[in-house]
């Protein structure tokens, strides 16, 4: 056979997995995202209270019976439940995110300018993160058993501190006592640096304890040994071999990750005074705006899906066991 | 209007008391400049003062659409009412210039001030009043604490361009003082013809201060009006205001919030903190503004539609059972002086009554025994045909700052003492409206801010227990007295004010004697400023502080 066909039938063979794992994506992520429409829609009606009444101002509004009458009238809540149901999924799937009942703005408008900030905030404590835990890491693993035991330390102590707490400590510490830095944050350099350490330091500190274990058993391992044996330095096999194998665990983790940063925003959001989507999922839930919560839940759910997706696909390219190459 | 707490310290309280902990701990900064308020200067014009507020973000900036309490903040800077509290605290015409009743009471004619103008230019006249008050009233405005207050007006007209008449369904001896709350500012009346986001985003109206834009969840910012004419001169300064505007920020953290202060990064906190104040009141460059709510005191309603505080004796035996005063002493670091009244002591009418409410254990112990809540079960509470002496307390988290939720805590523990068991549960806002709307409830807090004594109706009227369509009702005590309700009717109709004094003041001792309510302090507004902040203290009839003299010192 011409070796130039094999190649062809190799190549639309990769295409074709890809393509079926692309379509396979697409369509988990759809799903994912119809069902939390779904639980969003019939848990929030769990929930004592009149969504007429937060139209009208909150619960105990002294709304009158005619104004609640309106409200439900010109936000369709008069209809049947299943009338409701299909007609947010239709208004949903043509990008219908509905209005706002607390701003009484179009939600795409409102998340559209608190995107930006959020995204601002986790993508630089994400960066921030994987920053430390690799120094750590690998800083650990070179200085030997007590270097890895205080950084083992210092990983579990940073991981399991709450963000409210730890954004406390930093505004008395850095804004209060020394003066550095802000205590609220705006997109300034400076006013970013406490809300994004907040962030970032518990979520090193996972990510830290999870490579430096796999970089160890790395460094370790027979591959380690015979790049050392061809006389490759330290610092070759580091970078060339064991760190590879580090990232894996933490590529796979970044989608957890990011979505723990979402949550976190809420956090530390409110603490910093900082526009966003966590602040505003915050307030929109205590005012049971429900257009918000639902528009803020599926922008979530659907970053989550796309990041995973990413996840895994820088997965398979770190690592050659995986996939179809 | 009934207040609800800000995020602030509702959200993250270990976080706040960690922090007070690391202040009080001495981790505050040096104080830098030495500041001093009275040897600042001469007055100088300019800069832009940073407010931090801790409340919750407005949905809208006019207070007509919702009405509550940080609308009311923000929009004292911009709109202004027909009648205000001058320092004293006395009622005076503002915009309006002069207002009579008929003899039957059911015809109110109000004279609005001429030379007036709203910063679109459009004039005061009586029918940009009138569209006002039309505004309020219609439904799709979704006024609620206007509405109300506006609730006895007939039908009103123009009579020419600076007199509008009224005509009321009932004599409202209220009235003006209903025309002093922000909730019923006046607006111009060609921006209230936009549409309700537009008139949100940027009411128009004739404060010293003027609407620029609005970033959500960020600020709202507001500049001079250079054009500005106090309708009646006041003993500060004429002209414009001195600040070239203010940014509005909403910061919902109160530790953030006071470290922005400390920072220097903003000038004026809302919502202080007991704790914080004590603290701040001992650096030489923060200042403290106590502005005590008028309306309702904050008090503890006992529930007198179910057992066991349908029983007066029991409900007398609780007041005497719970040690108040020591609590309040140590959670509130003394800036929470001890109330005996339903009403503010910003109520020139408020009555009180010391001698009700002494904690006295044995008391509480023999009326309960004469009750027949004589036994006691294996935990120490008291009990009847073995039942269990015990009272549901659902707090709101978002009603109830943290100092007061220590409070319910220490008060809970002396009941015990006595016999009572109290079941706090500490709920979000919605399942405590829940709670109160099936009558789930035998104590419960809850704000109430009003300008006048009339608040009294609103908390104790029968009327007051039918529930709104929403479920919500205001007399929390369930207290239905035909008496009182006469006592009230009449207080609130009479035109003559020594006689509305006295009725109202029997009103206040028969609840009160009645045992349905536990008064606690003043309902708690306190703000901390920064030094270099000059002529800070005005207020509006509802204590929101206004800044026409303020000015920054260099």
């Amino acid at each position: 056979m011409h070796p130039r066909t094999l190649a062809g039938g190799r190549s639309a063979r990769i295409a074709g997995t890809a393509a079926r794992w692309v379509l396979g994506k697409i369509g988990g992520g759809l799903f994912v995202l119809w069902a939390v429409a779904t639980a969003i829609f019939f848990g929030i009606r769990m929930i004592p209270g009149d969504p007429a009444e937060a139209i009208m101002g909150g619960p105990g509004s002294q709304a009158s019976a005619e104004a609640l009458a309106q409200a439900r009238a010109d936000y369709g809540l008069d209809e049947p439940l299943y009338v409701q149901y299909f007609g947010q999924l239709w208004r949903l799937a043509t990008g219908d995110l509905g209005t706002s009942y607390s701003l009484k703005l179009p939600v795409a408008e409102v998340l559209g300018e608190l995107v930006p900030p959020t995204l601002v905030l986790a993508v630089l404590a994400l960066a921030v993160a994987w920053a430390l835990a690799l120094v750590v890491a690998v800083l650990s693993t070179r200085s030997g058993r007590l270097g890895t035991a205080l950084a083992s330390g210092l990983e579990i102590v940073s991981a399991a501190v709450p963000h409210f707490w730890l954004a406390s400590v930093l505004i008395m510490l850095f804004a209060t006592a020394l003066g550095w830095l802000p205590p609220v944050s705006t997109n300034s350099p400076a006013g970013l640096v406490l809300p994004v350490a907040t962030l970032a330091l518990p979520l090193a500190g996972f990510l830290g304890q999870v490579m430096r274990d796999t970089l160890d058993a790395a460094h370790r391992s027979p591959f380690a040994l015979s790049a050392r044996a061809r006389g490759e330095s330290e610092t070759g096999v580091l970078l060339r071999h064991s760190l590879r194998h580090a990232a894996l665990p933490g590529i796979a983790l970044s989608g957890w990750a990011f979505g723990s940063l979402l949550s976190g925003a809420v956090v530390v959001e409110s603490i910093f005074a900082r526009p966003g989507l966590g602040r505003s999922l915050l307030s929109a839930v205590t005012a049971r705006d429900i257009p918000m919560v639902t528009g803020v839940a599926l922008l979530s759910a659907a970053a989550y899906v796309v990041i995973m997706a990413f996840s895994d696909l820088a997965e398979r390219l770190a690592d050659p066991r995986m996939g179809g190459s | 209007m009934r207040h609800v707490r800000p995020l602030a310290t509702r959200l993250f309280p270990a976080a706040a008391a960690l922090a007070a902990a690391l202040v009080l701990a001495g981790c505050a900064p040096a104080t830098t400049a030495p500041e001093s308020g009275n040897d600042a200067g001469p007055p100088v014009a300019g800069g832009t003062l940073v407010y931090a507020s801790g409340d919750a973000e407005p949905s809208c900036l006019d207070p007509h659409v919702g009405g509550n309490y940080p609308q009311a903040l923000v929009a004292s800077q911009y709109l202004e009412t027909l009648y205000t509290k001058d320092a004293a605290g006395t009622l005076v015409p503002w915009l309006a210039e002069d207002s009579t009743v008929s003899a039957d009471g059911l015809t109110r004619t109000v004279k609005i001030r001429p030379g007036i103008t709203f910063t679109d230019g459009t004039p005061l006249d009586a029918e940009a009043v009138k569209a006002n008050f039309e505004h309020l009233l219609d439904p799709a405005t979704a006024s609620s604490t206007g509405y109300l207050a506006l609730g006895k007006i007939k039908s009103m007209k123009a009579l020419d361009d600076a007199t509008l008449e009224l005509k009321l369904k009932t004599p409202d001896n209220a009235l003006l003082e209903s025309f002093a709350m922000p909730w019923v500012a006046i607006q111009s009346p060609l921006a209230l013809k936009r549409s309700q986001a537009e008139n949100c985003a940027a009411p128009v109206g004739t404060g010293p201060f003027k609407v620029a834009s609005w970033k959500k969840q960020d600020a709202v910012n507001l500049v001079r009006n250079e054009d500005y004419v106090q309708p009646v001169a006041t003993p500060g300064h004429e002209g414009a205001a001195y600040l070239d505007g203010i940014t509005w920020r909403f910061i919902p953290e109160a530790a953030t919030r006071y470290a922005a202060l400390q920072a220097g990064e903003v000038h004026v906190i809302d919502n202080a903190q007991p704790d914080t104040i004590a603290a701040a009141t001992k650096l030489q460059t923060i200042k403290h503004l106590d502005a005590p709510r008028p309306g309702a005191s904050n008090r503890i309603e006992l529930n007198s539609s179910k057992a066991p505080f349908n029983d007066a004796a029991v409900r007398e035996a609780f007041i005497h059972a719970v040690n108040v005063n020591a609590s309040v002493d140590s959670l509130f670091f003394g800036t929470a002086p001890r109330s005996y009244s339903p009403l503010s002591s910003a109520e020139p009418l408020a009555y009180s009554a010391e001698s009700l409410f002494a904690y006295d254990p044995a008391k509480a112990g023999e009326l309960l025994d004469a009750a027949g809540w004589s036994e006691r079960d294996s935990e120490g509470y008291r009990t009847k045909d073995g039942e269990r002496l015990s009272l549901t307390f659902p707090v709101s988290t978002s009603q109830s700052i943290p100092a007061e939720q220590s409070l319910f805590e220490q008060m809970q523990a002396t009941a015990k003492e006595s016999g009572f068991e109290i079941k706090i549960n500490l709920l979000d806002l919605s399942s405590w409206y829940g709670e109160l709307f099936t009558n789930d409830y035998n104590l419960v807090s809850a704000p109430y801010t009003k300008v006048g004594p009339s608040v009294l109706a609103v908390l104790f009227h029968s009327d007051s227990t039918i529930p709104a369509p929403s479920g919500y009702f205001a007399n929390l005590s369930q207290v239905k007295d035909p008496k009182l309700d006469e006592l009230l009717d009449s207080a609130g109709s009479t035109q003559d004010e020594a006689e509305r004094k006295e009725l109202y003041a029997q009103a206040q001792k028969l609840v009160l004697e009645g045992h349905y309510l536990l008064p606690l302090y003043n309902q708690q507004n306190h703000f901390l400023y920064a030094g270099k902040l000059q002529n800070v203290g005005a207020t509006t009839a509802v204590a929101t502080p206004t800044f026409f003299d303020a000015w920054l010192a260099k």
